[in-house]
């Protein structure tokens, strides 16, 4: 590292309206040709700083800026964004609607034009920009035409054409799958170690941050916490844990065993390192067996939610289901994991009826669903979407947990019992007469799930309730659906975050190119790792380190830790995953 | 689900090929025409040769199906109103005192009893229909054979201002994906139980009028986000700015305009001189 592109001093902001500053004395130096992680929880201000970069705090939101910011020599308050987007390439977060042009070329040399370069220039620049991205051959598609992953990765190449100083990216992997986030990762990685481009990138991907940033910068509430090497900041749990962060699991473990009294020489947090030095724990200490795994009951008689040789193609030919035969009982917390376009929203529309069987038959506690309409389903399995804001409709929590009993012509004695109970099931009686819309994201999910559950439904189903969601946040709802679970709901959950889930879920169905290739316990699905990385899924790292040691089909860094500290580390010391 | 796309016809054509700006003054000139016409010959006609046109320019039969039959109750509604209702003008255009019926009800017919249909009516609501469907054609015509940038371009180097082209790009790409947020916060209401299909009609309106919370809520989170987009990369709206795309008239366009031109020239001189077009003229 040599010189900063970017130097920030004592820079704080306040949002127009905002009662408190969004960032506080920040002072950091960005180096060359460096790649600088910024980690935080939700709110700490990361998504603010990087907008800092380029000019668009303050001078689009407005609002009290103080302290100084200065990249590539240009101080982001005397020069106008659009001089300081020649230097500065943003990407974000959501795929969709950063893309702004009608095909791939175009957005490329949508910046390109409006810094007035010559056509030719223009030309010359789009082919190596989708070069650098792998997505040649794509200029004239429709960016609705690419994976998300793709999309990223079109907005990268698009930041990239202009030649900037300093790439910042916020958050760019949170909206995507494993592919695409795999994707995303490494064209970032080959930019940064080949072509020399100086990241600046947000995420809450802690093992992939861990694996390829140089710096880290922890923000929390506003302040820069700490700065370091990612062994530096990532080897500090506790600090990580007191902000809701979430270490690399392979730090977790290392932690856990320092915990327990087995000192190691330090505490990794890359994968291949955390390898070596168990391997070394392995050689000097006696493996223990573990003593508490905990197995999911076995559960019989009829099957509540049944598939049976369900095959569907799409208008356009494509084939999304291959024939899909699945049986799950009253009581289970089942995950279905797979890439985009393996099947699983396909299978799951099928469960709600949004789709019609054309071949092959689902059956909800034996009953055929094409006999009943949607709304007689709705009653027996709820539907919680990604976002809930797309399931909320009234002006106060309890209407809106009333909503569809009253459409439903239930008689009114009984929908205040139902809305009475539903809240307090989901605490949010105190609540009630709140707008939906003023409470947090997570608290919303919340209102939602009480409203669905004032349906008494047999089914819960969560479509990918942790996408975008920092590990706090993600930790709420599942939270949530664990205690569903404990009432008795058999749970369906959608996720790509593998390594959130195995406090929770029983069994994992795993789905791709429209069949179910594994559906086996929780334990045994993690460790079908071959399987798992054909359909591109990474295992959790503890699964991984665990095939260092035994074949004991470990799934959390508690279980691994448990190995040589034989189970007394203290179970407080912080999360599971 | 699909998302909904701008469509493009498939078929390479020299009128996929052409400007925007000679399209632009065939939509123009025929739109004119099209109103000019009072006949429902000559109106006939031109529909038919801008859905001939359309066919032979790869526009898919499938559009024009579509168009015809969501228009069609309108189309009925066109020649009930002007064949039973519209007298004086037609009187006025055909210089007649007296209109030839077409039909009439039995006078001892409740509430229909005595209406007379007017044959010069049921024509002149003809002409209504063939106006319409050439404006309704003549639309996919111009816009489906041209790319979207060449349609930007186009539209900028006629002098319209970049922003007014920048927002119609902009629909382009983002309008389906504001179908596809309406059509996951109607499965979503669906999904929470709501019979839409044991719902009356005032009902289920004021369902779907609830769709309207969360689509104007999403919608102002994406314009801000896509505002930051946009300031991100250089977005000034100045139309002081190079384009990746050229727009350069060939002797085809030249020709094509001047096509057009004499074309419009000569339909007013025809109507004028001898009625052609005029409604109870030779055509």
């Amino acid at each position: 590292m040599t010189e900063p592109i970017a130097v920030l001093e004592q820079v704080s902001y306040m949002y127009p309206r905002s009662p408190e500053p969004v960032l506080r004395d920040i002072s950091l130096e960005i180096f060359k040709g460096e790649f600088l992680g910024i980690i935080g929880p939700t709110g700490a201000g990361k998504s603010t700083l990087c907008l800092s970069l380029n000019g668009i705090v303050p001078q689009f939101f407005g609002g009290r800026f103080f302290g100084r910011a200065v990249v590539a020599g240009l101080d982001t308050l005397e020069h106008p964004i659009s001089a300081m987007a020649r230097h500065v390439g943003a990407v974000f977060e959501d795929p969709e609607t950063q893309l702004i042009a009608t095909s791939v070329e175009n957005e490329i040399a949508f910046a390109l034009e409006n810094l007035k370069l010559p056509r030719a220039e223009i030309r010359a620049r789009i082919k190596p920009a989708l070069a650098a991205v792998r997505l040649e051959g794509t200029e004239k598609k429709h960016p609705a035409e690419l994976s998300g992953g793709q999309k990223q990765r079109l907005a990268i190449a698009a930041a990239l054409a202009v030649q900037p100083d300093l790439l910042v990216l916020d958050e760019p992997t949170s909206q995507l799958d494993p592919i695409g986030s795999q994707e995303v990762f490494a064209t970032v990685r080959e930019l940064n170690k080949e072509l020399g481009v100086t990241i600046v990138m947000a995420s809450h991907a802690a093992e992939e941050m861990a694996e390829y940033a140089d710096r880290i910068a922890l923000l929390a509430a506003g302040e820069l916490i700490a700065m370091g090497r990612p062994d530096e900041i990532y080897s500090d749990i506790e600090r990580l844990q007191s902000h809701a962060l979430r270490p690399p699991q392979v730090a977790r473990i290392f932690y856990l065993i320092n915990h327990g009294g087995i000192l190691t020489p330090s505490i990794p947090v890359r994968l291949e390192s955390g390898i070596a030095e168990l391997k070394a724990l392995v050689a000097d200490y006696p493996l223990m067996p573990p003593t508490r795994l905990t197995e999911p009951p076995i559960r019989s008689g009829a099957p509540l939610l049944a598939v049976k040789g369900l095959k569907h193609t799409y208008s356009d030919g494509t084939q999304a289901l291959l024939g899909v035969n699945l049986e799950i009982r009253e009581g289970e917390y089942v995950l279905i994991i797979g890439q985009n376009g393996a099947g699983k929203s396909t299978l799951v529309k099928y469960f709600l009826k949004l789709l019609e069987p054309t071949e092959g038959v689902v059956t909800v506690g034996g009953t055929d669903t094409r006999t009943i309409t949607m709304s007689d389903l709705a009653r027996r399995i709820g539907y919680v979407a990604q976002n809930p804001d797309h399931q909320i409709f009234n002006a106060s929590v309890a209407e809106e947990v009333a909503f569809a009993l009253k459409n439903l012509d239930f008689p009114k004695a009984e929908v205040e019992t139902r809305t009475r109970e539903s809240l307090a099931a989901m605490g949010l009686w105190e609540a009630r007469d709140m707008h939906p819309l003023a409470l947090p994201k997570g608290d919303r999910a919340r209102v939602v799930i009480a409203a669905i559950l004032a349906m008494k439904p047999e089914i819960i189903i969560f479509d990918e309730p942790t996408t975008g969601q920092d590990y706090r946040g993600a930790r709420y709802i599942l939270e949530i659906s664990r205690q569903l679970h404990r009432m008795g709901k058999t749970v369906i959950v959608i996720t790509h975050h593998l390594y959130l889930m195995p406090e929770y879920a029983e069994r994992v169905i795993v789905m791709g190119k429209g069949t179910v290739l594994l559906d086996a316990p929780i334990r045994r699905a993690y460790h079908e790792i071959a399987l798992l990385r054909s359909t591109y899924l990474t295992p959790p790292q503890a699964v991984l380190l665990a095939r260092e040691l035994d074949d004991f089909k470990l799934l959390t860094p508690q279980e691994v830790a448990d190995c040589f500290i034989g189970g007394h580390a203290d179970q407080d010391a912080g999360g599971a995953a | 689900m699909t998302m909904m796309r701008f469509q493009t016809v498939e078929r390479d054509s020299f009128f996929t090929r052409l400007d925007f700006r000679p399209k632009l003054v065939m939509m123009a000139v025929l739109t004119i025409i099209a109103f000019v016409w009072e006949s429902p010959l000559a109106g006939g006609l031109l529909a038919l040769s801008v859905i001939v046109a359309s066919l032979l320019v790869g526009v898919k039969p499938a559009y024009i199906r579509l168009v015809i039959t969501v228009m069609f109750p309108f189309y009925i509604l066109l020649l009930l109103t002007h064949g039973f209702f519209n007298i004086d003008q037609v009187k006025s255009l055909t210089g007649k005192t007296a209109l030839t019926t077409l039909f009439m009800f039995p006078q001892n017919w409740p509430v229909i009893g005595g209406g007379r249909m007017t044959v010069e009516g049921f024509l002149y609501g003809w002409n209504v229909i063939f106006k319409t469907l050439t404006l309704t054609l003549v639309i996919p015509l111009g816009i489906f054979t041209t790319e979207v940038d060449k349609f930007i371009v186009g539209m900028v180097r006629a002098r319209v201002p970049y922003k007014l082209a920048f927002i119609f790009s902009a629909t382009l790409r983002f309008v389906p994906l504001l179908f596809s947020e309406i059509q996951a916060i109607i499965e979503a209401q669906r999904l929470r139980g709501l019979a839409m299909e044991k719902m009356g009609p005032v009902k289920r309106v004021r369902v779907y009028a609830k769709v309207a919370v969360p689509l104007i809520l999403g919608a102002m989170v994406k314009s801000q986000m896509l505002e930051v987009v946009l300031q991100s990369k250089a977005f000034t709206g100045s139309a002081d700015r190079t384009y990746l795309h050229e727009s350069v008239l060939g002797p085809l366009d030249y020709l094509m305009m001047t096509f057009f031109a004499l074309l419009l020239v000569a339909a007013i001189i025809a109507y004028f001189t001898i009625g052609f077009g005029k409604f109870g003229g030779p055509i």
